[in-house]
């Protein structure tokens, strides 16, 4: 015999649950690349620091250099925010 | 304006014994800019050596040196003086021959007694600690010295220990540290001394002095309180000093750089044995006038053209020619690279899109009024023409994100008819489902995502047309077909994407009578249009094809725009829904004592969380607008790279002739 108010509250999970799996996805796309361009920042931006200490005219171009992977984690968060809307 | 401040190239020829009334003329009008003179062993160069300083240099020199010094022991900031009132250089000079080495004296022996002081000061607080520890037994010093038959032993030692010997001790312990005195008979000394090692005893030697070591120290801290005081007394008589002369430095200092720069200006010159060539740069509008000055003061024995070389147009110096509301731009254009003299100069173009991306990322009525107050507030306060620059372009930036939030309809993340009424909707809403304060409004983030590339593919087309610009100026038309190429290509790439899918506010090709395969005419189109951006493309650089994949990249980049914006509304709402949602309002319904305290907490997160996305939303806002000028539009047409112009004399400040 079906129970059919379990079968009601299944389809109501089964929702949640791929709600839940889509925040888990857009969470996972902004961290994996948040973690992507801070690495990929954390070695530029010290060598940027250091090539200005040694000449301030660079400033610029460190930081054009600098923030160039921040891209990176910009696309992961357009991707998050197709994911959730 | 979106050219630099027209150039001529001026070349100053006449006999050595003018230079002095040429130099000092040039200097006066503060228009020319020296072109420096390098000595080559070639023909061209042949017989032409650097001029020698005017007379009177070595002297100006070290004055010179002498005032900087005094600047710099008194720490004086030029730039945050405002003269009352200027003096004549003329009785300055006088001054200086008569003043300056009286008050350097003066000066010099303050310092020197300061010195002196502070030695002093040094020293007895030596003392103080050497005699610290032994302060804590009540032997007088000289009783540890002058014994044929005693060994003693003084020093730290971590805990007392039992000495394997006839002896006398004394130990002590607080919590400045632990003190040992031993005395034993000499036969003993190697015992008491391994035995005192193996328990990490450290020896201290006992001081010089005689009597009770606490009476020493009292009379050393007797003798520093009446040295501070003579410091006071002195820093007293110097700061005097400064406040009386800070103006007349000031003053000697700016006339005697001019001295300076004046006499060692041949050095730049190409000299002979009986005349000199002095080759530079002066706008165009001013040529005349300085042509005519000069031969007036010189009696007509100078000669002055304009001259032409290949080449000047690269290497002219550069002085931006912008209305007043893009000069602070400057500031963000010099950062990267001032402008060749040859090329477009993007600051008036930057001084719109840089503060219309900051709105676009951090439109916000609240967000916006708090940075405009603090732009003007600052700007008032803080002088120097950098940092007034940059609240200058904070202040532009500021306004726009105030017209962007009104658009938006947000005030501090919320609709500004949070309260009950609706004022008015929002254009674009970026509202996010987080607590109420949105009023129902939901974002449109597909539609914001989709503008944001728009910009991004106009922003671009723009560039590579200035790029195209700049070499029909050079009259390189092969540079302008390769220009056109990029733009032909990525409008095909675009018309191959609406071909296939339809996106929001973007043509929708997809309807377009079909041809094979799925594909219709406008797919084809957009193929010819790419094949012919390649073969412009490839005509100039077939190695640049390889950047054909940034055409995607870039367009996509400007996403940021809305991204980096919905992340900042979505910090300002989760503030509003802790803050005034979860702590304030439950408890302003039943307010009881400790209602009062979430109260509290509540506001203080309300303040610290909007105070934290302001900072956030400034570096976010700044720093990703500006990277879309440096990353996307500047390398599709800016060089950059030109010589700044640096005329030959000086804003004088603080003197007058």
């Amino acid at each position: 015999m079906v129970d059919l108010e379990t079968a009601v509250m299944t389809v109501e999970m089964i929702e949640a649950s791929q709600l839940g799996t889509q925040a888990i996805a857009a969470a996972l796309a902004v961290s994996i690349t948040g973690l992507a361009a801070a690495w990929a920042e954390y070695g530029i931006g010290s060598a940027a620091v250091g090539a200005t200490a040694e000449n301030r005219d660079v400033f610029g171009m460190a930081l054009l250099l600098t923030v160039i992977p921040e891209t990176i984690v910009i696309f992961g968060l357009v991707v998050s925010l197709l994911i959730l809307f | 304006m979106l050219r630099p401040r027209k150039m001529s190239h001026l070349l100053i020829a006449a006999s050595r014994d003018q230079m002095e009334t040429i130099i000092r003329e040039l200097y006066s009008h503060n228009v020319f800019h020296i072109k420096v003179f390098t000595e080559k062993e070639d023909e061209e160069h042949e017989g032409l050596t650097i001029g020698p300083p005017l007379s009177g240099a070595g002297e100006a020199s070290s004055r010179l040196i002498q005032i900087r010094s005094l600047e710099g022991m008194f720490g004086v900031d030029r730039e945050s003086l405002e003269p009352e009132q200027r003096r004549q250089a003329s009785a300055l000079k006088a001054l200086i021959d008569r003043d300056l080495p009286v008050i350097w004296e003066q000066i010099e022996g303050l310092l020197a007694r300061r010195a002196a002081c502070d030695a002093a000061l040094k020293e007895h607080e030596q003392q103080i600690r050497e005699l610290a520890p032994f302060a804590m037994a009540p032997i007088e010093l000289d009783l540890y010295r002058g014994y044929e038959n005693i060994a003693v032993f003084t020093g730290r030692i971590p805990r007392d220990v039992e000495i394997p010997a006839p002896h006398e001790k004394f130990f002590s312990a607080s919590k400045e540290g632990t003190f040992i005195a031993v005395f034993v008979p000499v036969a003993y000394r190697d015992d008491v001394e391994r035995c005192l090692l193996d328990a990490h005893f450290a020896a201290l030697p006992v001081p010089m002095g005689e009597g009770h070591p606490k009476d020493l120290i009292a009379e050393h801290t007797s003798r520093i309180s009446f040295i501070r005081e003579e410091i006071e007394r002195l820093d007293a008589k110097i700061e005097e000093i400064k406040k009386q002369q800070t103006e007349f430095i000031v003053a000697c200092e700016e006339l005697l750089t001019a001295e300076v720069e004046q006499a060692e200006a041949p050095l730049r010159f190409a000299t002979t044995q009986q005349a000199f060539i002095a080759e530079g740069w002066v706008p165009t509008t001013e040529v005349d006038r300085i042509k005519s000055r000069l031969s007036l003061s010189t009696g007509g024995r100078a000669l002055v053209t304009e001259i032409e070389e290949p080449g000047d147009q690269h290497h002219a110096p550069v002085e931006y020619d912008n209305p007043s509301f893009a000069q602070p731009t400057e500031l963000i254009i010099d950062t990267y690279s001032r402008p060749r003299y040859d090329e477009l100069d993007p600051t008036i173009m930057v001084s719109i899109i840089f503060p219309l991306f900051f709105g676009i990322i951090l439109g916000d009525i609240g967000y916006g009024l708090i940075l405009l107050g603090f732009a003007l507030g600052l700007r008032r306060v803080l002088k120097g023409e950098a940092i007034q620059n940059l609240l200058g372009v904070l202040r532009n930036a500021s306004i726009f994100s105030i017209i962007f939030g009104v658009l938006y309809a947000e005030f501090f993340g919320c609709h500004p008819g949070a309260t009950d009424f609706a004022l008015w909707h929002p254009i674009v809403s970026r509202h996010l489902e987080i607590g109420t304060f949105a009023q129902g409004h939901q974002a449109d983030i597909i539609l914001l995502l989709v503008i944001a590339v728009w910009i991004g593919i106009l922003q671009i087309t723009l560039g590579r047309i200035l790029n195209a610009v700049n070499h029909a100026q050079h009259r390189e038309m092969v540079g302008v077909m390769a220009q056109l190429g990029w733009i032909a290509m990525m409008y095909g790439i675009l018309t191959i994407i609406w071909s296939i899918a339809p996106i929001p506010l973007m043509p929708d090709l997809t309807g377009a009578p079909a041809l094979v395969m799925g594909l219709n005419v406008a797919t084809l189109a957009g193929a010819l249009l790419l094949v012919f951006g390649a073969v412009a493309i490839m005509r100039e650089s077939a190695l640049e094809l390889i950047e054909i994949p940034t055409i995607i990249s870039h367009a996509m980049s400007y996403t940021r725009l809305s991204a980096v914006g919905l992340s900042s509304v979505a910090i300002a709402m989760v503030v509003n829904l802790i803050a005034i949602e979860m702590l304030i309002a439950p408890q302003l319904e039943h307010l009881t004592a400790v209602g009062i305290v979430f109260i509290i907490l509540g506001i203080l997160v309300l303040l610290v969380g909007h105070l934290l996305n302001t900072a956030l939303g400034l570096l976010g806002g700044g720093l990703q607008s500006l990277r879309l000028q440096y990353v996307e539009f500047f390398t599709k047409f800016y060089k950059g790279g030109g010589e700044r112009y640096n005329p030959f004399g000086m804003r004088k400040k603080f003197t007058e002739d």
